[in-house]
């Protein structure tokens, strides 16, 4: 019973952005009739498309390249691993902008080789291929994960029976990390039809984009349609759940993991390596490099530029740790009750609660920050103090990221063996003190590749942040945003280059060296 | 991270998130101003105004359309005193919900009356012209329009950059269907429209498509190409004014307002008296090379003195209508 209150109390503040929308929808009446009209119908078939054609894409890229570093001799898969992971900490608004200039024509690519750009970068295709690039890490992640702590013994005994290395990807590989692709995916689905910056900077005209269209102009309009974006999502999440059994074999890492022997494919397989870490990483962060050093090399004369004083960034990149990291370890322990509830019980509570945690990484992050601002100022006092302050923010980021938590750390739940419990049970061990030394230990790596994602994604959050954080509270997200509104592209760059280069640090410190979850 | 450091770092976070708290607490007094104008633009004008009249400040930067939305979200609730945005038609949708105090006559009048709301709701600030910046290799000056009518032309078929979506386009919209009528605004965005003009997410995005070369012109506002020129010198990227009098050349003012909200009038008037002494405005023309708005502080750089230019006049409250100008773009096919 005490486990159903804490349960409740973990999921019922992400229902509350999707109670802000229904009552904000309910006060505006003759919204509905404008929102259905085709210029919501034709921005929905387009975000479904763009949804599940980046979402198929990028599992099929996530997890190729998940295994090419898990489970063969990949040379430098140590050190791709990391790189995998990195483009999931480029702001999408400044990753797109730098892919336009890099590539299109007249770029920097056609500038520096000789070789003509794209005719142009845009519309649905110009979309799909820079988010493909920029959302594969929310699949490679669990994926890689999941590899790891999969037992290799079913693997050798297919490959002792003859298959080949695709083979066996295929018949075993596969099968055992089915959830984890299917988890990633929905995640990159969620992301894509969330996703404001990149879709208005490549003219793609999806659900969200409408969204922001309307804001000032029209809000009943803006509030349907973020109503019927969140249906969508809730409706997806609910599918995705009746696809994935989450119920794989429990884990047990017995000795070395399987290096399968690329042979032949190995120049393959390091071309596709190399190529994505190539253009979802190297490119972008060549562009802003290139465009960081030349405002370096120039100067610049106006007070607060980064150019001239680097050391301006230290402030905004320590409280982007901050936040970041707070969120991430508040993620973790506000959606493990969720967990235990949705990945043992498959009753309809359950199901309510996975899709109301999981249909918040689909809001746009705007939407998320009004709907806190509506229900804090109008909370009784002390928690209406907490406005604008720090624990406002990192609740924030809980409410929007922490789906990304929800989906390993069920995987995490569901991969401890029942028989250890029981006999915990039967050894008179409390509840605490077993979840505290027997499961805590075993979902350890689960749970840090979810509170990674969460972390990485806290980091470079744009929208609530620029309207919840501390008046002075500047993050490295935010001098992104301002320096690039104003085209102060060496100054974008710099934050952006440190932005990659804190993240990267801090998946290392947290995800790579302890435990190997990741890699 | 081994067994017991991971405790041992959250609980410095929690000291840490603790001690932001109380500081983020401790400031009620400050002058709260939400700004849609940039730290890198007016951040040193702002903690001028601080350290010279010794008022503490709370500024929240973001983006102007997203504040005002925020202000609306807050209510009578807001920390906020003071809105200072980048475009009238923020303004507008504030002062339709009822959130804008007025300010006193005296002030109003340091500015041209083209350059303030009548009833005193909001008053310009520093001012950005409308221009057609192209690329020199691709386009010779003599070949330059005169008028953005001229854009509809055969001869700029798919050649013309546009930004429906951004802010300032819609301004410069919503005076042409008050100065030109309705139906020929509407005329004209189809017609952009049906003749491929491509579009863009902003003015940043038209510029630097320009210099690329992916299109030889665009519609936007002055100051971008300064920026980008300061970036880079070696770009093709220029600026054309088109004719005096011509809708093309419209000025828009950035816009500050005292909220209905604020629990101290005074500071934000006060405020609000800073950003039109001659010091401020002195700041807009050189280091954000906008328009000063107030008399007797020239412009820098190329820019014509804003007299010189003659924008076409208009009246303040006709930038309020953006739902219709939403609309008619709507229409148009252009997005």
């Amino acid at each position: 019973m005490g486990f159903r209150v804490l349960v409740a109390a973990a999921a019922l503040p992400f229902a509350g952005p999707f109670l802000y929308l229904i009552i904000r929808a309910a006060e505006g009446d003759a919204a509905w009739e404008h929102a259905l009209r085709e210029r919501t119908l034709g921005p929905l078939w387009r975000t479904l498309i763009l949804g599940s054609s980046v979402a198929v894409a990028a599992a099929a890229l996530g997890t190729a390249v998940a295994w090419l570093v898990a489970r063969t001799d990949l040379p430098g898969r140590r050190i791709w691993a990391v790189l995998l992971a990195l483009p999931l900490v480029i702001p999408s608004f400044i990753g797109a902008f730098a892919l336009i200039a890099a590539f299109s024509r007249g770029g920097l690519l056609e500038r520096v080789t000789g070789i003509g750009g794209l005719r142009s970068v845009s519309g649905f295709w110009g979309a799909f291929g820079v988010l493909v690039l920029l959302t594969y890490p929310y699949v490679y992640l669990p994926v890689a994960a999941r590899l790891r702590a999969l037992p290799p013994s079913m693997e050798e005994s297919a490959r002792l029976l003859g298959r080949g290395a695709f083979g066996t990807f295929r018949t075993v590989v596969l099968p055992q990390a089915w959830t984890a692709v299917l988890a990633g995916a929905l995640l990159v689905f969620l992301y894509t039809i969330s996703e404001f910056g990149l879709v208005q900077l490549l003219r793609y005209d999806t659900l969200t984009r409408a969204i922001y269209a309307n804001r000032v102009i029209d809000p009943p309009v803006s509030i349907t349609m973020s109503l019927i974006l969140g249906a969508l999502a809730i409706a997806v999440v609910a599918l995705e759940r009746r696809l994935a059994r989450r119920r794989p074999g429990p884990p047990r890492r017995e000795g070395r993991a399987l290096v399968v022997p690329l042979g032949r494919w190995r120049a393959g397989a390091l071309g596709l390596v190399g190529g994505v870490v190539g253009l979802a990483l190297v490119a972008p962060v060549g562009v802003l490099a290139y465009w960081a050093l030349r405002g370096l090399g120039e100067g610049a004369s106006r007070s607060g530029a980064l150019v001239t004083n680097p050391s301006e960034l230290v402030e905004p990149a320590i409280n982007t740790s901050i936040a970041s990291l707070l969120a991430a370890a508040c993620a973790v322990a506000v959606v493990l009750p969720v967990a235990y509830f949705t990945a043992r019980g498959r009753g309809r509570a359950g199901g309510v609660a996975n899709a109301v945690v999981v249909g918040g990484f689909a809001l746009p992050g705007l939407v998320i920050a009004l709907a806190l601002v509506f229900w804090t100022l109008g909370a009784p006092e002390p928690l209406a103090s907490l406005y604008q302050t720090l624990p406002l923010l990192v609740g924030a980021y809980v409410l929007h990221f922490g789906a990304l938590a929800l989906g390993t750390a069920q995987v995490a739940v569901a991969g401890i063996p029942p028989a250890l419990e029981d006999a915990a049970r039967v050894l008179g061990r409390g509840r605490l003190r077993r979840l505290v030394q027997i499961e805590l230990p075993l979902m350890a790596p689960g749970l840090a590749a979810g509170a990674g994602l969460v972390l990485l994604s806290a980091m470079k959050e744009l929208p609530a942040t620029l309207l919840l954080a501390p008046a002075g509270f500047p993050t490295l997200a935010t001098r992104i945003w301002s320096s690039a509104e104003d085209a102060f592209w060496a100054d974008a760059s710099l934050a952006a280059l440190a932005l990659v280069a804190v993240s990267g640090v801090l998946t290392w410190l947290l995800l790579i060296r302890r435990g190997r979850a990741v890699a | 991270m081994r067994t017991g450091a991971l405790p041992g770092l959250l609980f410095a976070l929690v000291l840490a998130g603790s001690g932001f708290v109380l500081a983020g607490c401790g400031d009620r007094e400050a002058l709260t101003i939400y700004s849609g104008r940039t730290e890198n633009l007016v951040g040193p004008l702002l903690e001028q105004f601080a350290e010279e009249t010794g008022t503490a400040i709370d500024v929240r930067y973001g983006d102007t359309a997203d504040l005002a939305l925020l202000l609306a979200e807050e209510g009578d609730r807001t920390p906020a005193d003071v809105f200072f945005g980048q475009s009238p038609g923020a303004a507008a949708f504030l002062d339709k919900e009822g959130l804008l105090r007025s300010l006193p006559q005296e002030v109003l009048d340091l500015v041209d009356e083209r350059f303030h709301a009548a009833d005193g709701h909001w008053v310009g600030v520093s001012g950005r012209q409308r221009v057609l910046v192209y690329n020199k290799d691709m386009v010779a000056e003599a070949d330059l329009p005169d008028s953005v009518f001229d854009l509809t032309a055969p001869e700029y078929r798919g050649r013309v950059g546009l930004a429906p979506s951004n802010g300032s386009f819609q301004d410069f919209i919503t005076a042409m269907r008050s100065l030109e009528g309705e139906g020929r605004a509407e005329a004209w965005l189809r017609a952009m429209a049906d003749n491929d003009s491509p579009t863009y997410a902003n003015n940043n995005a038209i510029v630097e498509a320009v210099g690329r070369g992916e299109v030889p012109m665009g519609l936007v506002n002055h100051y971008y190409n300064e920026r980008f020129l300061a970036e880079d010198p070696s770009l093709p990227s220029r600026n054309h004014t088109l004719a005096d009098g011509d809708v093309g050349t419209l000025v828009i003012p950035s816009n500050v307002s005292v909220l209905e909200g604020t629990d101290q009038p005074e500071a934000a008037e006060e405020f609000v008296r800073f950003l039109l002494t001659e010091e401020a405005q002195r700041y807009f023309a050189e280091e954000t090379f906008e328009y000063p708005l107030v008399d007797g502080v020239p412009p820098v750089g190329d820019l014509p003195p804003l007299d010189a230019l003659r924008p076409p006049d208009y009246l303040p409250e006709q930038l309020a209508d953006l739902e219709g100008t939403a609309r008619l773009i709507a229409e148009s096919g252009l997005d």
